[in-house]
C-alpha cells in the first residue's frame, strides 16, 4: 500500500498496517525532521522492522535532495539475515512502483568467518582464527613474498578482487551474507573486503553494535560514514551493557602468562628483523617521531574515539616508547607490575588516578605512555609483518587496558578480586576495569550522525534510557499493541497453594516451603498447559538448588509424567542440543518444560513462540547479584553522576531482564501465551510501574495477586478461549488491521489522531 | 466480673480456632458445590459498574457466520459433491485426564453422553453410513465396536465401558483406525473424529509418518479438545483436511460434536459416481407375527421386511442381518438431499437502515416477529437473505441453516408470485 505520511509518500509492501505501526511512522518521521535522536518502545511481534525500513527508505525517496544512509545495528547474525530479507521485499516492491528511481545498495557486514567463500580458511573453528587464517593469506607482505615464491599460499578471491580493484562493486540491491557469499563466489571476489569497500557507497548498511560502539573496531569500519546518517540500534534494551563491556578489560593470570609469551616472541621477531631487515624498524621510529596523525593509514576525518581523545591525533608517540626494544620493555614491566598486584590476598578498589599513579611510582610508566599503549603495538604488529593476529590477544588485551587506564579518570574504577565471591576456596585472582558509564562509547555515535534511532519491545521506564545514556531524544514514545483479542495473560502470582507468600527474596530463598509451592505451582500447569512451557530462574545457582529439592520430594518425577524436562546449561553445545529436543517434543504432542536463566543466553536470543511456549513462568525477580563489586561500584557511580537511585536502577534492570524473558513466548499477533510473574514483590507497585506497557495493559488489577489455584482456573479459561477461531482484521470500532482505503478515510476524517493517542 | 469476660473472650477465641480448623479441614459440603460451580464467574461487570450474566451469544453467532461462510465456500469449489456414504470412526480419549472434573460429573461421563446424542443425529442425517468406536487407555488403543449402522448397539457398548486410567496416544489410536478403514470400499468415506482429553501424547514411534500414511489413505481426521489447544492435533487436522475445534463449556463441545453430523465435502480424488445396492422394505401390517433377524425374538406387528430374502428387522437404516443388503426407507434418503442444495448464506445487514421510517417491517425479524432493536438504545445484528432480502434475527438465521433448509422470505415469495417461483 501507498499512503501520506505529512509530506512523505510511504511505500509499505503490505495490504494492510497495523495502526500501531502508523504512528510509529509517524513519530520517527518527526524525529526524522528535527535531525534529533528518538527513543520507540514498541512491543515485538507488531512488525517494527519493516515500518521503520519502509519509512526510512519513503523518506529518503521522497527527499531526494538530502540523501540519508541508514545504519542498522542488530545484534545477532541471525536478526541481520532478517532484516536485510525484509527490506529485499521492501525494495521489490518499491521498484515495481517507482521503476529504476527506487534503486538503492543495501549490504550486510559481519566478520570474516560469516562471509569467508575460501575453503581453507572456513577450516578454523573460531573467529580469531579465521581472521588469522585469512591475514595469513591476504596481508601485503605475505603477497609481495608470494610473487617471487609460488609456494606461499594466498586466496585467489582476494586476488581476484584486488586485480579488478575500482572496477569491484555491487550493483545495486540488497545483499544478504547469503547473497553477498553467492556474488563473491560467482565473481571470484572476495565478498568480505567488497562488503567492506562498498560500505562507503551503499544506501543500507545493516551490521552489528560492535562496528558503531567498540571503539577499536569503530575506527576501521565506521570512520567514513556521513554525518547525514540514521544510525538504528534494535533491541536495544541491553544497549547500556553493550557499551559498558565495549570498554571494559579483564585480566587473568592466564592472560599475563600469555602476554609474557607474546612479548618473548615479539622479542625474537625483532631480534630477526634487526639482523635480516634494521631499515624496517628504522623507518618505523621515524615515522612515529613525526607523530600519529601523519601516518598513512590514519584518516584525517577519524570517528572521534573515545578511546583515543583527539590530542592523542596531534601529538606524537612519547620518546620512550618510540623504539621497538623499548616499548617491549615497558609492557614487560607492566605485565610484572599487574602480576604483583593481582598476588594480593584482599579484594582492592581503586580509581584510573590512583592506578595510575602506582604504576609511574612501581613500573615507572607515566599516564601518557600508558595512553599509547594500544596504537603503539598496532604499528609494532604491522612492523613486523605478524599475521596470527590471534595468538596475540593476550598482549592486545594489556594494551587495551593500559590505553584505557591512561585515557580515562573518571566513569572507571579497577577491581582486584583474589577469588570468585560464590567460590572462596578456589584462588582465582581476577583484575578488572570496568566502565560504569555507558555514555562514554555511544557519545561520538549520537555526536557524529543526525538522528540516532533506539528502539526495543522493552525500554521501559523510558525515561531512564536518555539518563544511562546521557543523550536528549526528541521523541521518546511507548506503543501498545492493537490487537484483536486479549492474547496475552500475564499474572502475578504472590501465593502458593498453601496461601503462603513466594519469592526468591534473600530470607524466603532456602524456605522449603517457597520451594514446595513454586514446585506444586509447576505440577499445576504442566497438566493444564499444552506443548511447551518455559521458566526461567534468577540463577543458575539457584535453579541448580531447586530442581535437586524437588527431584528429592518427587515433584520432579509428577512434571515427567506430563512433560519431557530440559534444563539449560553453561555450555552452548549443550543448550542448543536441549533446545532442539525441547522443540521436537513439542512438535510431536509429547509436551516439554525448559528450566532457563534470566540472563542467560536462552533469555536473550531463543523465541519461544506459538506452541513452543504457551506459558512462561519467571520465579523470582531476577536482581543483579548485589554484592559483587564491579555492580556497587557502577550504583555508586549512577548515583554521583547521574542522580540515578541504586534501589530504582537495581529494579529497572530486574524488570527488564523478567520482560525480556516473559516476551520471549510472543512473537506475533496471532500468537498467544501466558505470562507468570511468581513472586510477592512484583504485586508492589514499584517494580510493577517498571514493566513495559504493552504487558502493563494486559495486566488485570484481578491478576494482581494470585494463589496457585486462581492462576490454574484462569489459564484453563485462558486457553480454551484462545483457542477459539478469530477474525483477524478485527471487528468493527476495534480496527487492528488498516487498509489503504481506511487509513484514507481516517487521515480525512480525522480520526487517525483519535487513534494514535 | 473480670473472669467471666475473660472466659467469654477466651471463648470467643476457642470458636474462632474451631473455624479456622474447619476452612482449613475441607470446605462443607454446601460451600464445596459452591467452590466448585464457581457460579460468579458467569459474571462480568459492564461499563456502568453493573453484574450481568456473561453475553457469549455474540460471540457464538460470530463463530457459526465463519463456518458457514467456511462451509459455503469449500461447497462452491467442490460442486457441492458431498460424502453421503460415510465411514467414521470416533476415537474417545479415556486417558487420566478424562477423570478431570471441569465437566460436570467429570470429562468422561460428559463425553459418552455427547457421543450417544451424535451417534443418534449422525444416523438420521447420514442414514448410508456407519460409525465406529475406539478408545485409549493406557497408552493403548481398543476397538469397542466394529464399523455398524445401528446406534443402539454402539451405544450399549460404550456405556458399558466407561472408566479411564493412564496415558494417551494419538499415534496408536491413528494406527489402529488406519488399519481398519483400509479395508473398506473406496466409495465409502473414511473420517476420523477424536474427542480428546489429554494434553499430550506418548507415542511409540514418528507420529509424523502416521500422519503422512492418514494422509496418503485419505482419511480425514477431525479432532475436538476438550481443555486447551494442540500443536499436533491442529497439525494432525490441516494436514488431512478434518476440523480442529476446542470446546469452551459443556454445551460448546456438544455443538462442536454436532457438527460433524452433516456430511463434510467430498475430497476431489473420491468423487467418481458409484452405484450401491440397497432396499426399501416393506413395513409390516399391523397384526402380523414374526421372528425379527436382530433380536432373535417374537415381535408383533413393528418392523420391516426385507425385500430380498424377506428377513424381518426391527428398524431402519440397518443392514440386513441374512442377505447384507442396505436397509433404508426414502425418508432417510430425502433427508440426505438438503446437503447437496444448502441456502445461501445470510448478509449481515447494516443496523442503520433499520431506523428507516418507511420500512417498518425490516425492523421485526421475518422469521418469529420479534423486534430486531435490541433492549436498550443499542442496534441489534441482524441478517438479510440475499435473494429475497427478508430480515432475520439471529437465532432464527441459524434455525434456517441448521434444521429448516429453506427461507421462509423465498418460499413466501414463490406462493405470492407464482411467475418467479416457475422462472426459479
Amino acid at each position: 500500500m501507498i499512503f501520506k505520511l505529512e509530506d512523505v509518500t510511504v511505500y509499505f509492501p503490505y495490504d494492510n498496517i497495523y495502526p500501531e505501526q502508523y504512528s510509529y511512522m509517524l513519530e520517527l518521521k518527526r524525529a526524522l525532521d528535527a535531525k534529533g535522536h528518538c527513543l520507540l518502545e514498541m512491543p515485538t511481534g507488531t512488525g517494527k522492522t519493516i515500518a521503520l525500513l519502509s519509512l526510512i527508505t519513503s523518506y529518503v525517496l521522497s527527499k531526494p535532495e538530502n540523501p540519508v544512509k541508514l545504519i542498522y545495528c542488530t545484534r545477532t547474525v541471525h536478526e541481520m539475515e532478517k532484516t536485510l530479507a525484509e527490506l529485499k521485499l521492501l525494495h521489490n516492491y518499491q521498484t515495481r512502483h517507482l521503476g529504476p528511481a527506487a534503486k538503492i545498495l543495501a549490504i550486510g557486514l559481519s566478520s570474516r568467518k560469516n562471509l569467508c567463500v575460501n575453503s581453507r580458511v572456513l577450516a578454523a573453528e573460531n573467529r580469531d582464527s579465521v581472521d588469522a587464517a585469512c591475514r595469513k593469506r591476504t596481508a601485503s607482505w605475505v603477497r609481495a613474498l608470494a610473487a617471487e615464491n609460488p609456494n606461499i599460499e594466498t586466496c585467489e578471491f582476494f586476488e581476484n578482487y584486488e586485480k579488478a580493484a575500482s572496477a569491484a562493486v555491487l550493483p545495486p540491491g540488497v545483499y544478504t551474507l547469503q547473497d553477498l557469499r553467492a556474488f563473491g563466489k560467482q565473481q571470484g571476489w572476495c565478498p568480505y573486503f567488497l562488503a567492506r569497500h562498498m560500505v562507503q557507497f551503499a544506501n543500507v548498511v545493516v551490521y552489528s553494535y560492535q562496528y558503531l560502539l567498540d571503539p577499536k573496531v569503530a575506527g576501521i569500519i565506521s570512520k567514513e560514514m556521513q554525518k547525514e546518517s540514521v544510525v538504528v540500534f534494535d533491541e536495544a534494551h541491553n544497549i547500556d551493557n553493550v557499551c559498558i563491556e565495549a570498554l571494559s578489560v579483564s585480566v587473568r593470570r592466564q592472560t599475563l602468562e600469555g602476554a609474557t609469551r607474546n612479548l618473548s616472541r615479539i622479542n625474537q621477531e625483532i631480534e630477526r628483523f634487526k639482523a635480516t631487515d634494521a631499515g624496517r624498524l628504522r623507518a618505523e621510529y621515524n615515522r612515529l617521531v613525526e607523530g600519529l596523525a601523519l601516518r598513512g593509514n590514519l584518516p584525517n576525518a577519524w570517528l572521534s574515539n573515545p578511546a583515543l581523545p583527539s590530542d592523542i591525533l596531534k601529538e606524537a608517540v612519547p620518546g620512550n616508547i618510540r623504539r621497538a626494544e623499548h616499548f617491549l620493555h615497558v609492557l614487560r614491566r607492566l605485565v610484572q607490575y599487574l602480576r604483583g598486584r593481582l598476588e594480593t590476598e584482599n579484594v582492592e578498589k581503586e580509581g584510573p588516578v590512583s592506578f595510575v599513579a602506582s604504576i609511574t611510582a612501581h613500573a615507572g610508566i607515566d599516564q601518557k605512555t600508558l595512553r599509547f599503549c594500544y596504537e603503539r603495538l598496532h604499528s609494532l604488529m604491522l612492523t613486523l609483518e605478524i599475521t596470527d593476529t590471534d595468538e596475540f590477544l593476550h598482549i592486545q588485551t594489556i594494551c587495551d587496558f593500559a590505553t584505557l587506564v591512561g585515557t580515562y579518570t573518571r566513569g572507571f574504577s579497577i577491581i582486584i578480586e583474589p577469588f570468585d565471591e560464590r567460590m572462596p576456596h578456589i584462588p582465582d585472582p581476577v583484575l578488572q576495569l570496568s566502565c560504569h558509564d555507558a555514555s562514554l562509547a555511544v557519545k561520538p555515535v549520537f555526536d557524529r550522525f543526525q538522528s540516532v534511532v533506539i528502539t526495543s519491545g522493552t525500554l521501559s521506564p523510558i525515561d531512564l534510557y536518555p539518563r544511562l545514556l546521557n543523550f536528549h531524544p526528541v521523541v521518546s514514545r511507548s506503543f501498545k499493541m492493537s490487537l484483536t483479542r486479549d492474547c496475552i495473560c500475564p499474572m502475578v502470582l504472590t501465593r502458593g497453594s498453601d496461601q503462603l507468600p513466594v519469592s526468591t527474596k534473600f530470607d524466603m530463598r532456602s524456605d522449603p516451603g517457597v520451594a514446595r509451592n513454586y514446585g506444586k505451582l509447576l505440577v499445576e500447569m504442566v497438566s493444564i498447559v499444552p506443548d511447551g512451557i518455559v521458566c526461567f530462574f534468577v540463577s543458575y545457582s539457584y535453579m541448580d538448588e531447586i530442581i535437586a529439592t524437588w527431584n528429592d520430594s518427587g515433584i520432579l518425577k509428577e512434571i515427567m509424567q506430563h512433560k519431557l524436562v530440559f534444563i539449560e546449561t553453561q555450555d552452548v553445545v549443550e543448550t542448543t542440543l536441549a533446545l532442539d529436543n525441547y522443540r521436537k517434543a513439542c512438535d510431536c504432542g509429547r509436551g516439554a518444560v525448559f528450566f532457563s536463566v534470566a540472563r542467560g543466553k536462552v533469555a536473550e536470543g531463543i523465541d519461544f513462540d506459538r506452541h513452543y511456549g504457551r506459558l512462561v513462568i519467571m520465579f523470582g525477580v531476577p536482581f543483579q547479584y548485589t554484592l559483587s563489586k564491579i555492580l556497587l561500584a557502577r550504583l555508586e557511580y549512577l548515583r554521583d553522576t547521574f542522580q540515578i537511585k541504586e534501589g530504582d536502577f537495581l529494579t529497572f534492570d530486574a524488570l527488564r531482564q523478567a520482560a525480556q524473558c516473559v516476551g520471549r513466548v510472543i512473537r506475533s499477533k496471532a500468537d498467544y501465551g501466558m505470562m507468570i510473574f511468581a513472586d510477592k514483590r512484583y504485586s508492589r507497585h514499584d517494580k510493577r510501574s517498571k514493566l513495559p506497557g504493552w504487558i502493563l495493559s494486559h495486566l488485570r488489577d484481578a491478576h494482581l495477586n494470585l494463589s496457585t489455584d486462581m492462576a490454574l482456573h484462569i489459564a484453563r479459561e485462558f486457553l480454551r478461549k484462545m483457542a477459539q477461531p478469530y477474525d483477524k482484521a478485527g471487528s468493527i470500532g476495534r480496527k487492528t488491521l488498516l487498509s489503504q482505503a481506511d487509513l484514507e478515510k481516517m487521515t480525512n476524517d480525522g480520526s487517525i489522531n483519535e487513534m494514535l493517542y | 466480673m473480670k473472669n467471666s469476660e475473660r472466659s467469654r473472650l477466651n471463648g470467643e477465641a476457642e470458636e474462632e480456632d474451631d473455624e479456622e480448623e474447619n476452612l482449613n479441614g475441607g470446605l462443607e459440603a454446601w460451600e464445596r458445590s459452591y467452590a466448585d460451580d464457581r457460579s460468579w464467574e458467569a459474571l462480568q461487570e459492564d461499563e456502568s459498574g453493573f453484574l450481568r450474566p456473561i453475553d457469549n451469544s455474540a460471540i457464538y453467532h460470530a463463530q457459526y457466520r465463519r463456518r458457514l461462510r467456511g462451509r459455503s465456500l469449500t461447497v462452491a469449489t467442490a460442486r457441492i459433491q458431498k460424502g453421503l456414504i460415510r465411514y467414521l470412526y470416533i476415537v474417545i480419549d479415556l486417558s487420566r485426564a478424562a477423570a478431570e472434573m471441569d465437566f460436570r460429573p467429570s470429562r468422561m461421563v460428559v463425553v459418552a453422553k455427547q457421543v450417544e446424542a451424535f451417534v443418534r443425529e449422525f444416523f438420521d442425517q447420514n442414514p448410508l453410513s456407519q460409525i465406529g468406536l475406539v478408545t485409549v487407555k493406557d497408552g493403548v488403543a481398543n476397538c469397542l465396536t466394529d464399523l455398524g449402522g445401528s446406534p443402539e448397539s454402539h451405544i450399549k457398548a460404550l456405556m458399558g465401558k466407561l472408566g479411564c486410567s493412564g496415558d494417551s496416544s494419538i499415534q496408536n489410536a491413528l494406527d489402529l483406525v488406519h488399519g481398519l478403514l483400509n479395508q473398506i470400499p473406496s466409495y465409502g468415506h473414511r473420517e476420523v473424529l477424536i474427542l480428546y482429553s489429554a494434553l499430550s501424547t506418548c507415542d511409540p514411534g514418528d507420529i509424523m509418518e502416521t500422519i503422512q500414511k492418514c494422509k496418503e489413505s485419505k482419511i480425514r481426521c477431525s479432532v475436538i479438545g476438550l481443555s486447551a489447544e494442540m500443536f499436533i492435533c491442529k497439525h494432525l487436522c490441516q494436514e488431512t483436511g478434518g476440523t480442529y475445534s476446542v470446546a469452551l463449556d459443556e454445551s460448546h463441545s456438544k455443538e462442536l460434536i454436532l457438527e460433524h453430523a452433516p456430511p463434510p465435502p467430498a475430497i476431489a480424488e473420491f468423487a467418481i459416481a458409484s452405484l450401491i445396492k440397497m432396499g426399501f422394505p416393506q413395513r409390516a401390517g399391523e397384526g402380523s407375527i414374526s421372528i425379527c433377524s436382530c433380536h432373535k425374538e417374537v415381535k408383533i406387528g413393528v418392523g420391516y421386511t426385507c425385500p430380498r430374502c424377506k428377513a424381518r428387522v426391527c428398524e431402519l437404516p440397518t443392514e440386513c442381518r441374512i442377505c447384507g443388503l442396505q436397509l433404508v426407507s426414502s425418508p432417510h434418503l430425502a433427508r440426505s438431499y438438503h446437503h447437496l442444495f444448502p441456502i445461501a448464506p445470510f448478509d449481515e445487514a447494516t443496523p442503520s437502515r433499520l431506523n428507516d421510517l418507511h420500512n417498518i417491517s425490516r425492523s421485526t425479524c421475518f422469521g418469529c416477529q420479534q423486534s430486531l432493536l435490541a433492549s436498550g438504545n443499542k442496534a441489534g445484528l441482524c441478517v438479510a437473505c440475499p435473494k429475497c432480502k427478508k430480515h432475520f434475527c439471529l437465532e432464527c438465521d441459524i434455525y434456517i441453516h441448521e434444521s429448516l433448509h429453506n427461507c421462509p422470505g423465498c418460499e413466501s415469495l414463490r406462493q405470492s408470485n407464482p411467475v418467479v417461483a416457475n422462472e426459479g
